[in-house]
């Protein structure tokens, strides 16, 4: 008899699971914007901030891992003008957690937001919302008024001489604003496309001035590291939320502790696959990690784990793919998601993508050809190390990975192929 | 990208070669210092790196993956491979990827032969294509206006024509639009494109997606016998190519000269050249018989010519005035000189037609007082009266490329100028305002203004560079605004600069068209052949029908004189009502120099032998001398040099010889302050446009679509009172004259002032305006029919 699993207790994501915490009463009566005024108050000193969540072990949470207490020290104290900007644009497919986060405890954000700004020294804070985030966009306006009118929020935070106004911003529907140079970019009112690093947002950001770029999630761990002290935080694993979607019994966002095992998140976690299904393969990061098949089962979800497995924890959106899937398919649907997404700056992200759907569309529609197999590794090949940002270069490791552990797939598709009568057809720009 | 040498020096190894560059420079630098090619699309070097095209792969020791050469730093002991099978594999796979889309249309794209993309596959290229799906597919060549026409089959999407609207020229006029592979170039809601560079778009190019519409399918490049020479329109005497096929010029292009135009030009250098090639070309003298002008021979237009001027003579000296010298070389107009004040006994030449009676063009000498390299480093610039897109666009790029280095610019005109943003301070007021905020600003200058201010900033700057222009010299009060404008400079320790003079008017004033010892300058000409007190009058190419800010005053010269001759390449309203119409070469199709704006020598070379008979407007000079008794012999063109430099000073091409300080001794009283008409309605002011349609830019297709029909600005203000809407036809009443015309509503005019382009052939403003006014009040009336575009 098996022991049914009981997830341990959650330190972030009760805060969005618990009832009506979108309200301030609700929030500060659960002791909601203490770790904020302890900061504004000086209660807390700036490097008291830095320090603590450098102990914490707190890594960023959009996908990079960049240790946050050294973002925050690289921040030019002496600068006069600094901005915090928040990267809520959660565009990587099947990763949920920003937005939960946001929907269910906005208030979580805004008190890291707070921290952040008042640790650096920014007056103004920048939310640059995915686009479809609409009820979290009204979710968070709410909640930024009635911080607001708390005196939170503005000139005088908390009675203190320190403002720190917030302004949200809407995407316009782009992958790649995700970036966080592009993301800039765009919150400049220019087209989103990947900046040129060095000068990195640190030094020179948004406006060309020292930003402190963090995704949604990081921010909201915040509170929690100064509420709790980085020691007892540390103790939850350091935790992290998991998305867990496609072929599992639960899908759902899970904290969890960093390093669990894939095993755990899918079989524990996520209640296992449904029933008669058995597992076939799992992006552990979102569609931009490179896929793993079941001898990567027991690998712990952790930064290093992964990448040394050739794979990377990304967002930490588990993506589970069974038998029924065709992995031809999923490969094609994937890299088209890039090939739609691909801002069109540098060559080997915008000809590339379309380059490879329109053979997996080929094989697909059963005109593949034996050669297409060496043609795709080599066009794979021809983006990776060559692409401006991350984006083009999420696409040859997962393609890879498929001609790797499933080529039988793709060679059955080829195999209807023969014999099949050539067929045109056009893409069309405009 | 600039390195500053005070940084020091960095030594790499590329492809086992040891390098030494200033610290800053960038792999690619490198290597191309070394003489090590590194295939490149996206980056130029005129601007920052990007790192788009991916092309300029290289391996680096010790970093993980491959890097791009343009957009990494050179640092001490670094080992690049530019050759290796990695770095070639990773090329080979960029240019596949390039290609994969592109549509091969070599055989006919205009660029073929020059095309970067097509070099780089001969030299790099993978031999034969992988691809076989259907190639992205566009509309051909799809209209960005008049000029340029964009094929996105063919676009590599290397961002240089976007950046140069953002980052050289400051207009934006091309932007990405849609994204990944549909992403392609355009305009913003598929407008004509609005932009005074947009030929350096098509220039920079490196495949043949922006092409110029008027060169389209003309030539092939190996067929251009490339002449170097100098655009002759605006007076910055910028350095270009004149691509000569079958005797005709096809198209220009920028040659670089780091002291003037760097490697860019202008619109109307680029598009303004088809006049030379026009069918309307004289090609023989002309006299006038039985009221009719008819084909001569040239001795016979000579001696009619040479038998006049002795008639006069014999009836005095001082009877005879010339009328000319912007469109004539420095060699012209010294003959021009030699004939009229050694041999006609004239003190009356004058070459500034254009400017008023009373206005104070005719006070100061024209031109700048620093080089353009310096005004590039100035810090503070203040534009009054001027407007740099419109007369002086290239001088823009300059004062652009100083403001992205921190200095700043201050506006003040009757008109939103098209830089606007760029302003840190802009100020818009009516023309007969100029003078008075002109006044208040050099009052603030002087008490160092307030914190934050445009007074303050000039008051503190350290290299100050003060602009006034033609709207200024030749407004209301303009000696009032001149000398106003002459405090700022003294209170700001600056340099003050005359913005007059178009094509070679530095040249005729050096070399002697101007009046002499009791001469007239050009309006008294007018106004004393108006009372018979001239027996010829020659005018050499110059239209002053049109360019005269009067045109009834030119109207009263032309019944006033007994004789006139006109040189010029075209019958152009002057030449109509002459006695004797001399045909001549226009400048491309001559060798000499002429002097630009900073007073700098600068050569010509013939394109073309220029059509029938014509002859050089010096070649016509001499062979009136001789006709009445004097030879200009000169042996070889050093003799002519010697005697130029016995006459002007130490003259030498490519070299500036300053032109005569601003002297402010003449300028008394208020000036013109007749010319201020208080009116509680409408001004009419006229403006000078870059894009016109005269004589000679009327002959250009390129330059006549850009600068549209004639037309008027209105404020939306006046155009709502007006009941008028964009575009409609409109009838402009001065107590003075008619035109019809076609209003523009824009807000680039001030409330108040209705705005007329000048330079429009067939509706010249001038008609509206009486000396001494310079504006008038003026009747707008909405016209129900069509727009004529023309006088009535």
């Amino acid at each position: 008899m098996v022991q049914p699993f009981t997830a341990p207790e959650s330190i972030v994501l009760r805060w969005a699971r618990a009832w009506g915490m979108q309200e301030l009463d609700h929030y500060r009566r659960a002791g909601g914007y203490e770790a904020a005024r302890r900061v504004a108050t000086g209660a807390i000193t700036p490097d008291q901030v830095i320090e603590s969540v450098t102990a914490s072990g707190l890594r960023g949470k959009g996908g990079a891992g960049f240790p946050t207490g050294q973002k925050l020290k690289f921040i030019p104290r002496q600068a006069p003008v600094k901005y915090v900007v928040v990267n809520g644009d959660e565009g990587e497919p099947c990763t949920f957690k920003d937005r939960t986060l946001i929907e269910g405890c906005p208030h979580l954000l805004i008190e890291g937001i707070l921290i952040a700004a008042l640790t650096i020294g920014a007056r103004k804070a920048y939310v640059y919302l995915r686009k479809e985030f609409y009820h979290g966009r009204r979710v968070l306006d709410a909640a930024l008024e009635q911080a607001r009118a708390a005196g939170f929020v503005g000139s005088g935070v908390f009675g203190t001489p320190s403002d720190v106004e917030i302004v949200v911003h809407s995407g316009a529907g782009a992958y790649i604003a995700g970036e966080e140079t592009a993301l800039l970019e765009s919150l400049e009112g220019r087209r989103a496309m990947p900046r040129l690093r060095p000068p990195f947002p640190a030094q020179a950001g948004l406006y060309g001035k020292p930003t402190l770029l963090n995704n949604v999630e990081t921010l909201c761990h915040l509170p929690v590291i100064l509420t709790l002290g980085p020691e007892t935080y540390k103790a939850y694993g350091p935790p992290a939320l998991f998305s867990v979607s496609g072929a599992v019994s639960r899908p759902g966002v899970y904290e969890a502790p960093l390093g669990v095992p894939l095993r755990s998140l899918i079989f524990d976690y996520a209640g296992g696959l449904r029933p008669g299904r058995t597992f076939k393969a799992a992006f552990p990061g979102g569609s931009s990690s490179m896929l793993l098949t079941d001898e990567h089962l027991d690998v712990p979800m952790d930064y290093d784990s992964l990448r040394l497995v050739g794979s990377m924890l990304g967002s930490a959106s588990v993506i589970v793919l069974d038998d029924t899937c065709d992995m031809v398919e999923i490969i094609a649907r994937t890299v088209e998601f890039y090939r739609e997404e691909s801002c069109g700056k540098c060559t080997p992200c915008r000809e590339g993508t379309i380059w490879i759907t329109q053979v997996l569309e080929r094989i697909l529609h059963g005109r593949g050809r034996p050669d297409d197999l060496p043609l795709l590794e080599s066009i794979a090949r021809g983006m990776t190390g060559t692409c401006f940002c991350p984006l083009g270069e999420s696409v040859p490791p997962s393609l890879g990975a498929s001609l790797k552990h499933f080529r039988h797939e793709y060679e059955r598709h080829i195999a209807r192929a023969a014999g099949a009568p050539p067929e045109v057809h056009t893409v069309r720009g405009h | 990208m600039a390195t500053d040498p005070s940084l020091g020096a960095v030594t790499l190894t590329i492809d086992g070669r040891t390098v030494t560059v200033p610290r800053g420079t960038t792999v690619y630098q490198a290597a191309r210092s070394a003489g090590i090619d590194i295939p490149i699309f996206c980056y130029h070097d005129r601007m920052p790196p990007l790192g788009a095209c991916r092309m300029c792969l290289v391996r680096v020791e010790k970093m993980p993956k491959l890097q791009t050469s343009c957009t990494l730093v050179a640092t001490e002991g670094m080992v690049v491979d530019t050759r290796g099978p990695e770095v070639t594999a990773g090329q080979e796979a960029i240019l596949e990827f390039l290609l994969i889309n592109h549509p091969l249309d070599c055989p006919i794209c205009d660029k073929g032969g020059e095309c970067p993309l097509q070099d780089q596959t001969f030299r790099w290229g993978p031999g034969r294509s992988r691809f076989i799906e259907p190639k992205r597919d566009f509309a051909k060549p799809v209209s960005l206006g008049p000029v340029l026409a964009l094929d996105r089959e063919r676009c590599i999407l290397c961002w240089r024509c976007v950046r140069f609207g953002e980052i050289i020229a400051g207009d934006d006029a091309l932007k990405g639009f849609e994204r990944g592979f549909t992403s392609e170039v355009g305009t913003p809601f598929a407008l004509p494109v609005e932009s005074k560079f947009i030929g350096n778009t098509i220039a920079i190019c490196p495949v043949g997606a922006l092409t110029s519409r008027t060169y389209r399918f003309r030539a092939r490049p190996w067929d251009n016998q490339p002449v170097a020479s100098t655009c002759t329109h605006c007076g910055l005497g910028c350095a270009v190519w004149l691509d000569v096929r079958g005797g005709e010029i096809q198209r220009v292009r920028a040659r670089e000269d780091r002291a003037v135009n760097d490697v860019w030009l202008c619109d109307l250098g680029f598009f303004g050249h088809n006049y030379v090639a026009s069918r309307d070309r004289l090609t023989t003298p002309l006299v006038r018989r039985n009221g009719r002008l008819e084909s001569t021979t040239w001795e016979e237009a000579l001696d009619l010519v040479a038998s006049r001027i002795r008639e006069s003579r014999a009836r005095g000296s001082g009877r005879v005035a010339f009328l000319g010298g912007r469109r004539l070389s420095n060699e012209d107009a010294f003959f021009a000189a030699r004939l009229f004040r050694d041999v006609v006994d004239t003190p009356h030449l004058d070459h500034r037609i254009d400017a008023t009676p009373s206005g104070a063009s005719l006070q100061v000498a024209w031109g700048l007082r620093a080089s353009i390299e310096e005004i590039g480093r100035g810090d503070v610039f203040v534009l009054l009266g001027c407007d740099p897109t419109e007369e002086y666009p290239v001088l823009w790029l300059r004062l652009k490329s100083a403001l992205d280095r921190g200095a700043v610019l201050m506006t003040l005109h009757a008109k939103r100028l098209e830089i606007h943003r760029h302003a840190r301070w802009e100020q818009v007021v009516r023309y007969d305002r100029l003078a008075a905020a002109v006044e208040d600003l050099a009052a603030a200058v002087e008490r160092a203004g307030d914190p934050g201010s445009a007074a303050a900033a000039i008051a503190a700057g350290q290299r100050v560079h003060v602009f006034v222009g033609r709207a200024a010299l030749d407004g209301p009060e303009s000696h009032a605004l001149l000398r106003a404008a002459a405090r700022i400079v003294s209170a700001a320790r600056g340099t003050l600069h005359v913005m007059r003079g178009k094509g070679n008017d530095l040249g005729a004033a050096r070399f002697g068209v101007v009046p002499g010892a009791g001469g007239w300058a050009a309006p008294e000409i007018l106004r004393q052949a108006a009372t018979g007190a001239l027996d010829v009058l020659w005018v050499a190419g110059c239209d002053p029908a049109t360019a005269v800010t009067d045109r009834s005053a030119w109207d009263a010269a032309r019944r006033g004189t007994k004789f006139l001759v006109v040189s010029d390449a075209f019958l152009s309203a002057t030449a109509q009502a002459a006695d004797v119409v001399l045909p001549a070469l226009v400048l491309p199709e001559k060798d000499g120099t002429v002097t630009n704006l900073e007073g700098r020598t600068v050569s010509l070379r013939a394109a073309t032998p220029g059509p029938g008979q014509a002859r050089s407007d010096r070649e016509i000079f001499g062979l009136v001398a001789a006709k009445l008794g004097v030879l200009f012999t000169y042996g070889t063109s050093d003799e002519l040099l010697a005697d130029m430099r016995a006459h002007a000073g130490d003259i030498r091409v490519g070299e500036v010889l300053p032109v005569p300080p601003v002297r402010l001794d003449g300028l008394t009283g208020s000036g013109d302050g007749s010319a201020v008409i208080a009116t509680d309605g409408l001004l009419v002011v006229a403006a000078d446009h870059l894009f016109t349609q005269g004589t000679m830019t009327g002959r250009c297709q390129g330059v006549t679509a850009l600068a549209g029909p004639p037309h008027c600005l209105v404020h939306p203000d006046d155009a709502v009172r007006l009941g008028l809407t964009d575009r409609a036809p409109v009838e402009l009443t001065t107590t003075h004259g008619r035109l019809v015309l076609q209003a523009r509503v824009s807000d680039a005019t001030p409330a108040g002032q209705v705005t007329v382009p000048r330079g429009y052939e067939s509706a010249p403003v001038q008609r509206l305006l009486q000396w001494p006014h310079v504006a008038a009040p003026v009747e707008v009336r909405l016209l129900g029919l069509a727009p004529a575009g023309g006088a009535p």
